[in-house]
């Protein structure tokens, strides 16, 4: 007839002392070590504050119709510019060329926000004429909202130049994010909501592209244009308007930020009780075995030894 | 995940059990009879659903069968939040109606029964309802009556059953949830503020005559910024211009200078000599000279002429002559027959003096004339516009106060007997050889570019081996050229270091001395090597220098064999900045401590 285990159960033992003995100063010292190394073991490893954390979102892209151009039509430094600034086309001169610009703004997957931008340009030339080089600039009005509300005016910049004179020009790229420190996790970030162009200023050098860009590269939340791949088609363009067709798409950006308060505990107390529960289980064998053995002297009430004093 | 599901359907169970009871108050017996309708094959009538709240809706007897389509509400409907309520139509549904356009006996619903039903004995089908399963549902009932005459009457009503279950499901089925909401009709009231919300940017939002924004008024006097005026002879107001290079480097002659903004430009315009030497206004002075400013903004405000302060004739080698300006005298452009244009204007200083209230005293312009040749040539000119106070000195302009900043030039002079002079004009401060298109150290006129604090550079030219042939004369052009024509012994080694204070200026050491002997030896790099440190507090420390060395390497061995055979050896000119600040000390003595810190971000959230 062979046993089997029918039932267990723990049985506690206690263990008893006064306040003065080996055995309290033992036991104070392993709740230090149970409860502080794990903390120092998990900042030293690197990573215990979260300081910086990112997430998705598309954002809300608007074209503020706002455009310069300018093309080189000879070698000899000659060229044509337009704008939608009255007092840059004003002082152009004889150098201002009106062009048809067509521009559309789409929303493809239905979703509410805008996905992509298509700038058509038709610059008509002179017979003489001939485009070499082109710089397209275009401005945008910038939202972000899922964890601080990002409002900005960014601008999106082409320039392309080549030796032989071209026929047409197709971009087609992405408005991307460009972050140099993380945004806050919440509130309004609205310090880059200023003009790109100063689009009421008389003074040239307030539409001078070096200055333009200067000034807004020195921002630390930018928009750059990613076009790796512009198309110049080859061809003259004896007569007929000279082509600038540009698709801008609109994508979901990876946006970094910085966690706020309770994200930053949250992460940093998974890492502490993962690390504390070991410490735990080690110093528990460590105590029982002390305990047990009765390397520090205590008075140990055994179970089932009932009404004790 | 089993245990779950155990203990959720147990929960199921005991709450079905409650919901039995309660229901059996008020539960209708007859929910759905049809069995054509009846896909959803329940065992239990009143097990699944909890209490059954009867609304009327609508109860008539019947006198047409047309449905009419939901009306569309007057309201936009709520973005989020309970549902609306489900459109009922289940007085459209008929089980029993199997023949299209014939009636069918007994069948009470059938929309074709109209005069038959006063023929009929009984209903087959008296409930008709929405599946069970919907939180809110609608009953139709059908009933007899019979009638004084004996013929039967028809009885309809329509009910909406709430359904309290706990996995109801609730049905939205109205139409005007799929679809846009109507548009606002724009009328002549609404139509702005429509319009302000839908169209935020578009083109020609900007208008075209836009007007300087208005400023206040008070002072009669320009502000920073301001557009200077002009008068013409016919009383016509126009603006100051000052050429620009604006988005290209070609020249736009229509930029406005600004009041106390100090422009200086570069800008090249493409001249056809034969066309344009006497005609283009572009070159002439007399378009420069030719201005009357407004003092000030107002309509009456008093005319400024620009006077002529200087005219410098530049020859074609580059060097530079006044013209001592007469009356009346001709200094327009002129073509001249070798296929040059004389008096041509190629630089344009504009000083302008005002007053504390922002009035222009008075104007004063100097021109730089020269010649161009060649057809088609690109014509670089250079404008510059500056502002003093009245009463102040025209630019003794200091590097910082006190300590240099970075960009700045340094300041240097040279010793009298009073003290330190220095000159004010730029080129005359210490300064590098700049490198040109010549490339040849011993011709042409040399650039030269002062020497900016915190900017290490280097440039050069070459040195022609023929040329090296008179060793001595040789080294004294090239130490001249690498030197400057006008070589100072000492700098500031502040920022503002008074002139009369000659303890503040530092001495340019220099342990070069032509040595004559057989092989000539001659300068090959001149380098200047300055040491500066930090100065005063940690807070805002000051630039100063400390020490400046020139350094000038001469060769050892011959000429030709440095050159390798080329023919020419290249010379060069360099600075460097060299920081020597020494690392900041606590100023009085400090008990020790014990450092025993944690690192700085421990409680990073916290504090």
């Amino acid at each position: 007839m062979a046993f089997y285990e029918v039932y267990s159960h723990p049985a506690v033992i206690r263990y008893k002392t006064s306040v003065c003995t080996k055995a309290t100063l033992f036991l104070v010292v392993v709740l230090c070590l149970t409860y502080i190394p794990p903390l120092l073991v998990a900042y030293r490893s690197q990573g215990f504050w979260l300081k910086r954390s990112t997430y998705e979102e598309q954002p809300v892209v608007r074209f503020q119709y706002q455009t310069l151009m300018v093309a080189a039509t000879g070698t000899q430094g000659d060229y044509v510019a337009w704008s939608t600034f009255p007092h840059l086309n004003n002082m152009l001169g004889p150098n201002l060329r009106i062009p048809a610009v067509s521009v559309k703004e789409e929303d493809l997957n239905k979703d509410g926000k805008l996905d992509l931008l298509t700038f058509q340009l038709q610059l008509p030339l002179k017979n003489n004429e001939q485009v070499y080089s082109v710089q397209l600039l275009l401005t945008f009005s910038y939202q972000l909202f899922r964890m601080s509300t990002v409002v900005m005016q960014s601008l999106a910049f082409v320039q392309l130049a080549s030796p032989v004179p071209g026929a047409k020009l197709f971009i087609s790229g992405d408005l991307r994010l460009q972050q140099r420190t993380p945004l806050p996790h919440r509130g309004l970030y609205n310090i880059y909501n200023v003009s790109v162009i100063d689009g009421s200023s008389p003074f040239a050098s307030a539409y001078d592209l070096e200055n333009i860009v200067r000034s807004y590269q020195a921002r630390n939340l930018t928009t750059v244009l990613s076009c790796p791949m512009p198309v110049w088609t080859v061809g003259p363009a004896a007569g007929s308007p000279f082509e600038l067709n540009v698709e801008i798409r609109y994508p979901v950006e990876v946006i970094t930020y910085r966690p706020g308060f309770w994200e930053t505990i949250k992460f940093a107390w998974i890492q502490y009780v993962s690390i504390l529960l070991i410490f735990i289980w080690v110093f528990e064998r460590v105590q029982r075995f002390v305990f047990q053995n009765q390397v520090l002297t205590t008075v140990s009430i055994p179970v089932g030894k009932p009404h004790l004093s | 995940m089993a245990a779950f599901v155990f203990l959720a359907s147990d929960f199921f169970f005991i709450f079905l059990l409650i919901v039995t009871v309660n229901s059996n108050e008020n539960s209708t017996s007859s929910y759905f009879n049809s069995t054509a309708w009846d896909d959803l094959n329940f065992t239990s009538g009143t097990t699944f659903v909890a209490s059954t709240e009867s609304t009327v809706l609508s109860s008539t007897t019947r006198t047409s069968s047309g449905t009419e389509p939901p009306p569309l509400p007057a309201e936009p409907l709520p973005v989020s939040g309970r549902l609306p309520t489900p459109v009922t139509a289940v007085d459209t549904l008929c089980p029993c109606d199997e023949h299209t356009d014939a009636c069918d006996i007994s069948c009470c619903c059938d929309a074709d029964c109209q005069q038959e039903v006063a023929l009929f004995t009984s209903c087959s089908v008296t409930d008709v309802s929405d599946s069970r399963q919907l939180c809110s549902r609608g009953v139709a009932s059908y009933a007899l009556r019979t009638r004084i005459d004996g013929f039967s009457e028809l009885l309809t009503s329509i009910k909406k059953e709430t359904n309290y279950d706990l996995f109801c499901i609730h049905s939205y089925n109205r139409v005007d949830g799929l679809s846009l909401p109507p548009p606002a009709l724009p009328t002549d009231r609404n139509f702005q503020t429509l319009f302000q919300r839908f169209s935020s940017f578009m083109f020609g939002a900007q208008s075209s005559d836009q007007e300087l924004p208005a400023q206040v008024q008070s002072s009669p006097g320009y502000q920073f910024g301001d557009v200077l005026r002009t008068a013409d002879e016919s009383g016509q107001g126009g603006v100051f211009y000052l050429p620009a290079a604006g988005i290209t480097a070609a020249c736009v002659d229509k930029s406005p200078a600004a009041f106390l903004k100090d422009q200086q430009s570069r800008c090249s315009r493409r001249v056809i000599l034969e066309t344009d030497c006497s005609s283009l206004p572009a070159l002439s002075m007399d378009s420069y000279s030719n201005i009357l400013l407004l003092n000030g903004k107002n309509q009456d405000a008093a005319v400024v002429p620009v006077d002529v302060s200087s005219v410098v004739l530049r020859s074609t080698e580059g060097t530079q002559s006044e013209l001592t300006v007469g009356a009346g005298e001709d200094l327009r452009p002129v073509l001249l027959s070798t296929g040059v244009c004389a008096r041509v204007a190629l630089k344009v200083v504009y000083v302008i003096r005002y007053n504390a209230a922002g009035e222009v005293v008075n104007a004063a312009v100097s021109v730089v004339l020269g010649f161009i040749r060649g057809a088609s040539v690109l014509l670089e000119q250079e404008f510059q516009a500056t502002f003093v106070q009245d009463g102040g000195e025209l630019a003794l302009r200091l590097s910082g106060n006190p300590g240099y900043v970075v960009g700045r030039p340094l300041l240097s002079g040279t010793k009298t007997a009073e003290g330190i002079s220095r000159s004010t004009e730029l080129r005359d401060a210490l300064s590098l050889l700049h490198s040109s298109a010549e490339q040849d150290c011993l011709r042409g006129p040399h650039r030269r570019s002062p020497v900016l604090f915190g900017v290490n550079a280097v440039s050069g030219c070459t040195l022609r081996l023929d040329d090296a042939a008179n060793c001595s004369l040789v080294l004294q052009q090239l130490l001249d050229v690498l030197r400057g024509p006008n070589y100072p012994q000492y700098v500031a080694s502040f920022g503002n270091s008074p002139l009369n204070k000659q303890l503040d200026w530092v001495s340019i050491q220099s342990s070069f001395s032509p040595v004559e002997d057989q092989s000539c030896s001659l300068p090959l790099s001149l380098h200047l090597e300055i040491e500066w440190t930090k100065y005063g507090s940690l807070e805002n420390p000051q630039a100063q220098i400390v020490s400046i060395r020139e350094i000038i390497q001469t060769n050892s061995s011959s000429l030709p064999l440095l050159s390798g055979g080329g023919g020419s050896l290249p010379v060069r000119s360099s600075v460097a900045f060299v920081p020597v600040s020494a690392d900041a000390l606590p100023g009085y003595r400090a008990t020790p401590t014990i450092d025993a810190k944690l690192p700085f971000n421990f409680f990073f959230p916290f504090v």
